[in-house]
């Protein structure tokens, strides 16, 4: 906590609340948000982990309505980049 | 010729369709083959050109695509192509073959295959339907790695059937301008929330999907009859079938291109009595049709899938997030949820439950609710808490004592008192009904009714319980019979006990999907019927060519009949007349489901 190293971590656990769950579409939706930012960004699900930016590896995750996603991000823009993310999965990946 | 056969699938888009197959066969399994070390670059290679043009192929779909304003179809291919376009699939197929030095091919079957195993075992439905997705992408790719020629459209000149494993958004824009002569979509994958189903029915042609056997079964050419609205393939009728079945096509075209203008019309007969006429459904996905078909609301939305199929139980939020966007969704018309109709044939392994001599008798409905009350209590507060969104009820299924029905009451007392001390936002007036399926309910149904907001008469276990029919057995499955007067009598004997207490009674349930029965019903004073989405044009289309008098005055007349037969004979000469001859005509003589209409008595087609 407040550790000013020069790796600093976030991590934000999310639950996945659009009523499709993360399908094809919502994948799509987050994985061109992340990209937009520099830092790495490794999206978990129980003991899988797959790279933010790719949708081959976000679609691996097959979250459903009610899955638990960890979202972590790692670099320069790192606040940000988690703030958002986290946003869009609350935003139900602008659905509805 | 290979014999005649019935395919049994999922209704994915309602229509009709009649034309010889054209199978389009994916060019998978691809042969695996170990790369000499010297051919793996070049192999690499070939991979590299094959995915470019691939790209090429799909970027220019998504242009067609966006062009015609297919955006729905456009929005499904974009993402076939981000998976194209991520590196990591390009370096996931070097790897392969570089690594393990398999052929092109092989990689990218290999690369599919953990996507496809992923999705077929999961949880819920609607991503098993999933299962080819990644697969269906990839396919472009070994396209241009085999150079293979595309069955086209173009040199199409007849209707055809479209047959296939599944269909990949992107291969569907090859139907574009050959949509007239695609008059049917048969799949052997896939569900109904499957691309595949999706992109036929924004393309408004009749679908079939999940019909397994079909791929081994289909050969081009052999006659298809598809029916979206049963979900079942019959494969190479004979030809006195066929002719029937062609006839009938054209009888649904011309009735389907009237019906689409009922829809904004009111539900109520010539004299102005309303009914309220709602839709069946099972997942969220579906209030998509709902609101296409003109229906006012829904009135079963049924939870069990969400109990099935499962390897745990669903939590509050999860449950919460599906009845409120279904809640919104049809906001302001009303929402019925029933809660768990589970047990019976409905077990999931997880709940415990053991095999039962004989579970229609046994441990279901009401009963295991409330043998789970902590279970139960999740959906109830779920229900509750989405009230706040929407117009939305709750029922109870198979209640057959009023102890049972006060159970109930007392435990939503209890989870609405829980919820009010926890500050939770919720509905405490949210109504509560029940369904009438078991002969107990119907004669409790005076007491009964003075507890509950409404009725709901769930017409196929009502009379698989009145008649002592089991359904699934074929011996006596041809008993089943909706019109056998004491059914009447049932339904008759809830309506008038609810009206004495001040409440209405619907019916959900098959029986209310025909015609000529759902006239009937009204005529009884049912007031509300819900039915699946396919049969509400048709349903409203009745209701708004009689007169309440008249369907009264045949109500009267059939309760005191003395056989089906005769009640059925007395429709025919009675009601058929007045109702859209089209309507009356859905009856074919021989298909399955009529077959069973006694001997001798006037046929819906074949008399007079």
């Amino acid at each position: 906590m407040g550790d000013a190293g020069a790796l600093t971590v976030r991590e934000a656990t999310l639950v996945i609340r659009n009523q499709q769950g993360m399908h094809a579409r919502a994948c799509q939706v987050f994985v061109r948000a992340a990209s937009r930012f520099r830092s790495k960004i490794v999206v978990g699900r129980d003991d899988l982990e797959v790279d933010g930016k790719s949708i081959l590896g976000v679609l691996m995750l097959a979250a459903e309505p009610g899955a638990e996603i960890r979202i972590r991000a790692e670099g320069v823009d790192e606040a940000e980049a988690l703030e958002a993310m986290r946003q869009i999965v609350e935003d139900k990946f602008g659905e509805e | 010729m290979a014999k005649s056969r019935v395919l049994t699938g999922i209704p994915a888009s309602p229509g009709y369709g009649v034309a010889p197959a054209l199978v389009l066969r994916s060019p998978e399994p691809a042969e695996a083959r170990r790369l000499a070390p010297h051919e793996v670059e070049p192999e690499i290679e070939r991979l590299r050109g094959a995915l470019a043009r691939a790209r090429q192929e799909l970027g220019q779909a998504v242009g067609e695509l966006a062009e015609l304003g297919e955006d729905e179809a456009r929005g499904m291919v974009e993402v076939e192509l981000m998976v194209l376009e991520d590196p990591a699939s390009f370096a996931a197929f070097a790897e392969r073959i570089r690594g393990e030095r398999l052929n092109a091919e092989a990689a990218i079957q290999a690369v599919a295959a953990p996507y496809t195993e992923r999705y077929a075992a999961h949880a819920s439905p609607r991503f098993r339907d999933r299962a080819l997705d990644v697969a269906a992408a990839f396919r472009a790719v070994l396209n241009h790695l085999q150079r293979r020629e595309l069955p086209s459209f173009e040199r199409l000149q007849e209707p055809v059937v479209v047959v296939a494993r599944d269909l990949a958004p992107h291969e569907t824009i090859r139907f574009e301008g050959h949509r007239q002569r695609i008059v049917a979509i048969a799949t052997e994958g896939g569900g109904r929330t499957s691309h595949s189903a999706i992109l036929a029915r924004t393309f408004g042609i009749p679908c079939v999907v999940g019909a397994a056997g079909l791929m081994a079964e289909a050969q081009d050419g052999d006659w298809l009859v598809v029916d979206g609205f049963s979900g079942t393939v019959e494969l190479r009728p004979s030809g006195p079938a066929l002719e029937r079945r062609r006839r009938r096509q054209l009888r649904v075209a011309s009735q389907r291109a009237r019906l689409g203008d009922l829809r904004d019309l009111p539900c109520a007969t010539r004299d102005g009595r309303r009914v309220e006429l709602s839709a069946n459904i099972e997942l969220p996905a579906e209030v998509e049709h709902v609101l296409l078909s003109g229906a006012r609301g829904i009135g079963l939305y049924r939870t069990e899938f969400f109990y099935l199929d499962r390897p745990h139980l669903p939590t509050e939020e999860e449950q919460l997030a599906a009845y409120e966007e279904v809640a919104r969704r049809v906001h302001p018309e009303s929402v019925i949820v029933r809660t768990m109709d589970l047990g019976g044939d409905k077990v999931a392994s997880y709940l415990g439950a053991t095999k039962e001599a004989n579970p229609f008798l046994g441990w279901r409905g009401i009963r295991f609710a409330l043998h789970h009350p902590g279970m139960f209590r999740t959906q109830l507060r779920a229900i509750y808490r989405a009230g706040v969104h929407g117009n939305l009820k709750m029922m109870f299924p198979m209640v057959t004592t009023y102890a049972e029905l006060e159970q109930t009451l007392a435990l939503c007392a209890e989870v609405r008192a829980e919820l009010a001390r926890q500050g939770q936002a919720h509905d405490p007036d949210l109504p509560l009904g029940m369904m009438v399926e078991t002969p107990s309910a119907v004669w409790s149904a005076p007491e009964m009714a003075r507890r509950v907001a409404f009725f709901s008469i769930g017409s196929n276990d009502l009379i698989q319980y009145t008649l002592a029919i089991d359904r699934g057995n074929e011996r006596i499955a041809h008993l089943y019979e909706p019109l056998e007067p004491a059914i009447l009598r049932s339904v008759d004997h809830a309506v008038r006990a609810g009206r004495a207490a001040g409440i209405w009674t619907g019916v959900c349930g098959e029986m209310a999907g025909e015609p000529r029965v759902a006239v009937l019903l009204v005529g009884l004073g049912v007031e509300e019927l819900s039915v699946s989405p396919f049969d509400v044009p048709r349903l409203k289309a009745a209701v708004r060519a009689v007169d309440f008098a008249a369907a009264r005055a045949a109500a009267e007349a059939c309760l005191g009949m003395r056989s089906a037969a005769e009640v059925r004979a007395f429709l025919a000469r009675e009601l058929d007349p007045l109702l859209p001859p089209d309507l009356i005509g859905e009856a074919e003589p021989g298909e399955a489901n009529h077959e069973t209409a006694a001997a001798g008595e006037p046929d819906a087609e074949g008399g007079a």
